[in-house]
């Protein structure tokens, strides 16, 4: 009897039912389980076939009784915000410490690219403090600014954050008035 | 296997009605899940296989078909009582007066069939 009811909670959790109804849903089949078993009437005969296959028999109550969460249901819906605030708080000290460090000085952060070999004339001529050498090779260094990197990238990620937020608040359904 | 047949056929036929059946027992008088069937049983329908009740009630209690709440029974643990809602019983009068007429309407069909099976 009490694999049974096991069974069905097992089911209720797979399901997502929430605890409290899959308590008292489990109370409830257990304390009429064992009225019929002190009656003499056997788990077969009180449920039929449904004793065979608790996860069925399970699934069913709960559907019907409209407490198994659907996809996309408010109940869903609301782990998301928790991801969107985790991403959104990122690109916001992102975008932060991109701003600070622009704003104290010179850019301390570069990525630096060597290249050894002939130089190209257009990429010489935008590094005017290597100045080209006829017949010599020359080792160029273009120096790019992390700090305006993370700061695009920043600006993108809230970007992408504030279409997040807007989908997920037109996926929510309005709260009911009380 | 006739046997089995028929009770098939009994089970089909009384999960169509078994809402209301549901509905007229506990209008009588409150009662707990186990204690409905116990009413059904003494009626004659023990046939409620397939522990269809529990979906049946589940789903008058969404649908606001039943009122309920908790109380302790005859010296076991707490039980949640059903009821009907006024929604309840205005769907058992209209259910009973369906079911009447669909009664009646197969009676028409089958009440002049004379052909009898002998029972064992």
């Amino acid at each position: 009897m009490s694999d049974f009811v096991d069974h069905c909670r097992q089911e209720w959790k797979r399901l997502g039912v929430p605890d409290p109804l899959a308590d008292e849903m489990a109370a409830d089949l257990a304390s009429d389980l064992g009225e019929a078993e002190g009656e003499g009437v056997s788990p077969e005969q009180f449920l039929g076939s449904s004793a065979f296959d608790p996860r069925s028999f399970a699934a069913s109550w709960a559907t019907e009784r409209g407490v198994v969460p659907v996809p996309g249901s408010p109940g869903r819906a609301r782990h998301r915000p928790l991801a969107l605030v985790a991403f959104t708080g990122l690109a916001a000290v992102a975008l932060t410490v991109a701003a600070l460090l622009l704003l104290t000085g010179e850019p301390r952060l570069t990525l630096v690219t060597s290249r050894s070999g002939p130089p190209h004339a257009p990429a010489l001529s935008a590094i005017p403090s290597l100045p080209p050498g006829p017949g010599h090779r020359v080792q160029a260094s273009a120096a790019t600014p992390v700090e305006w990197i993370l700061l695009f990238l920043a600006i993108a990620a809230l970007c992408f954050a504030g279409w997040l937020w807007s989908s997920w608040r037109r996926s929510v359904p309005p709260t009911a008035p009380a | 296997m006739r046997r089995m047949v028929t009770e098939g056929r009994r089970s089909q036929m009384l999960r169509g009605v078994l809402d209301l059946c549901l509905l007229a027992v506990m209008d009588e008088g409150p009662a707990y899940g186990y204690e409905m069937t116990q009413r059904l049983r003494d009626r004659g329908l023990a046939i409620v296989a397939d522990g269809s009740i529990y979906p049946s009630l589940g789903r008058l209690e969404r649908d606001g078909l039943v009122e309920t709440y908790r109380a302790a029974s005859n010296g076991g643990p707490p039980r949640k009582y059903y009821r009907p809602s006024t929604a309840g019983q205005l769907a058992l009068a209209l259910g009973v007066s369906e079911w009447r007429a669909a009664r009646d309407a197969i009676d028409a069909v089958l009440g002049p069939v004379t052909v009898e099976v002998a029972h064992e």
